[in-house]
């Protein structure tokens, strides 16, 4: 075998010994999460019994009941902690308008209005709540629905809001 | 007990009848199906199978039809069955049943069972973690469940009620909407075996091009394994439900038989097979027609580079592809200016230098990374430096240019990204694994010509279990 030949062997030899660290590497990193799924497959908590230790999953699926397939809600959330898409993918087909926790009375109600929004949702209760909230609080078109969980609902009877003098 | 039986059952039928719809379409598009190995007719079948019947979900709802699985699978499987009880498709299925009845003793050694036996600990896992645990990852999410939920419960393609990238593709969200009506339910923990199902084909794919290459069974396995267990964003794709891994399959698809048929090495009818994976491409997901426009242009560049015996007409053949290309892209397009969708509307605001220089740096990274692809992409650029001038003067060229123009594009991408300054570098963390995966797998074949050389040195020196497979066909 000629000297170009061995080097190559050499370099191949190089990169399967790293190769070999990297499946070490890869049953380590993986390990916990194989783990843990060794462990609910033998008790049997899978699918959607994995859902139901969420508390948010919960209120998603009560308010499943409450909000008609064909309706309009806003959520209130912000889109960066994530959970307004699970709120989404739990409610759908049912419509979805997201807007901020901090937004303007003004905003809120004309977008209820416009979109002929009934259900004002709000992910977080226990936050202080934004102008915008603050003021559905005190409106007489806003009705809160009594349901458990980490939010707050809110029916909508978006024909009685105005908009044009909330500021 | 029983209704877990049932469900199971009806998982497997809703699988099977892909395979099925698939399989009946390669006997259209292909002269001779057994010319492809078993592990390509079935990765190609279930590609072809998966691309079908969206397609016609697509046009079930332009025509008007509410979804059910009587209009879902009623008519494309007569129409399979119709082409298989054709003469082609009666051939096919002669010698697919007499191939099954004498079946060849495989003398597995030692290290193929030891790479069979990591390519085992790889699906041992990343099965039950797709089947048993729900949909959660983010694109999983917000995007292709959501969009698929939305799809059953609605019965057509409805995208009103959801703000989300709607102008995306929608062969995922069909083909797990198709899923749910199998089910007659919204299991979105059982529907994810596709995940698992699609990267085992997509190994086996690249198994039995590295094999058409010319390699050993062992160095064919070893590769496969290399890919597979190098880095954790392969591995990860196997469970969270993107679109990823899909387009990744038609891509490897698509490149090995471009590639095959410019070394002179494909089976016939690989260029009609390319077509069907380039409209998976395009149909798969938003960066799809890009990246399949670019295996076209590659292949067009190699040609016009190495000048092989009628490459004037060769160049017009890429038509074919070309044509798969709009198949995939056009359909979903015309429904979209049709349902006034618009389309891309979040990209491409301007060009910022700073992005462009700090998307180098992190591709290099990323390339480098140990935890996106291991050493896979390193050990890719080494067998291109040893390379040397085959590479300029073999068909190889043309992976290598669709690989490095690709890793181009991803700098140019970044580099008209609407991100803020403090935002880019998350901005990259978020997506650069996601496009390499594309690209990875043609990596991966790339290598295999690489280790090709290594197999011959090995072969020189006579050691055992190195003998080149029965199917393998030599790069001129």
């Amino acid at each position: 075998m000629t000297p170009a030949k061995t080097w190559r062997l050499w370099l191949v030899g190089l990169i399967l010994g790293l190769w070999g660290l990297q499946v070490l590497w890869l049953i380590w990193y993986f390990g916990p999460e194989a783990r843990d799924l060794a462990r609910r497959a033998a008790r049997g908590n899978v699918g959607a019994a994995i859902r139901q230790a969420e508390p948010l999953y919960r209120w998603a699926t009560a308010l499943q009941a409450v909000i008609p397939e064909h309706a309009t809600y806003v959520f209130l959330d912000d889109y960066a902690a994530g959970k307004e898409i699970e709120v989404r993918y739990y409610l759908a087909p049912r419509r979805h308008i997201l807007l901020s926790p901090e937004i303007p009375a003004s905003f809120l109600f004309y977008a209820l209005h416009q979109e002929h929004a009934a259900f004002l949702l709000i992910r977080e209760a226990q936050k202080p709540p934004g102008p915008g909230v603050q003021a559905a609080m005190h409106s007489p078109a806003f009705h809160r629905v009594n349901l458990p969980g980490p939010g707050l609902i809110f029916r909508v009877d978006a024909d009685l809001l105005r908009w044009g003098f909330y500021d | 007990m029983i209704e877990a039986g049932i469900t199971l059952l009806r998982l497997l039928l809703g699988l099977g009848a892909l395979f099925f719809l698939g399989y009946a379409w390669l006997t259209l598009l292909i002269p001779r199906p057994r010319d492809f190995s078993g592990l390509e007719r079935a990765a190609f079948s279930f590609g072809a199978g998966v691309l079908v019947l969206t397609l016609w979900m697509l046009a079930l709802t332009l025509g008007g039809v509410p979804f059910g699985l009587e209009w879902i699978l009623g008519p494309p499987l007569a129409l399979a069955a119709a082409l298989l009880l054709a003469p082609r498709g009666r051939r096919a299925v002669r010698e697919d049943w007499r191939a099954c009845q004498v079946r060849p003793r495989i003398a597995f050694n030692g290290w193929d069972w030891l790479f069979l036996g990591l390519l085992g600990i790889v699906f041992l896992y990343a099965l039950p973690r797709a089947a048993l645990y729900p949909i959660w990852a983010w694109d999983a999410v917000a995007t292709w469940g959501c969009k698929a939920r939305i799809f059953y419960a609605s019965r057509g393609l409805d995208l009103t009620c959801i703000d989300a990238h709607n102008y995306y593709p929608n062969l995922i969200p069909l083909l797990l909407s198709y899923l749910y009506f199998a089910l007659g339910q919204v299991n979105d923990s059982l529907a994810k075996v596709i995940f698992p199902l699609w990267g085992a084909l997509l190994l086996g794919l690249l198994y039995s091009l590295a094999a058409r290459l010319g390699l050993s069974r062992r160095s064919a396995l070893g590769l496969t394994a290399f890919l597979a267990l190098n880095g954790a964003v392969f591995i990860v794709h196997l469970y969270i439900a993107y679109a990823d891994l899909p387009l990744a399959f038609f891509t490897l698809g698509g490149a090995g038989l471009i590639y095959l048929w410019l070394a002179g090495a494909a089976p016939r009818g690989s260029l009609t097979l390319s077509a069907c994976c380039l409209a998976g491409m395009a149909w798969c997901k938003y960066e799809g027609p890009p990246l399949a426009a670019t295996l076209i242009l590659a292949a067009a560049l190699t040609l016009a580079w190495l000048r092989p015996a009628r490459w004037v007409r060769r160049l017009g053949q890429l038509s074919v592809p070309l044509a798969g290309l709009v198949a995939g892209y056009l359909p979903w397009r015309l429904f979209a200016m049709q349902q006034k969708i618009e389309i891309g509307a979040d990209h491409i605001q301007g060009f910022y230098p700073h992005q462009m220089v700090q998307a180098i740096y992190y591709l290099l990274a990323g390339l480098a990374e140990p935890y996106y692809f291991g050493f896979l992409w390193p050990a890719l650029a080494l067998a291109l430096i040893l390379a040397g001038n085959r590479l300029w003067r073999s068909p190889r060229l043309f992976l290598a240019l669709f690989v490095g123009g690709n890793l181009l594009a991803i700098i140019l991408a970044y580099a008209v990204a609407p991100t803020g300054a403090a935002e880019f570098p998350a901005y990259v963390r978020a997506t650069l694994d996601r496009l390499l995966l594309h690209l990875t797998p043609v990596a991966a074949l790339l290598l295999a010509l690489g280790l090709k050389d290594v197999d011959s040195a090995l072969a020189n020196r006579n050691l055992p279990g190195n003998h080149p497979l029965p199917v393998s066909k030599a790069e001129p």
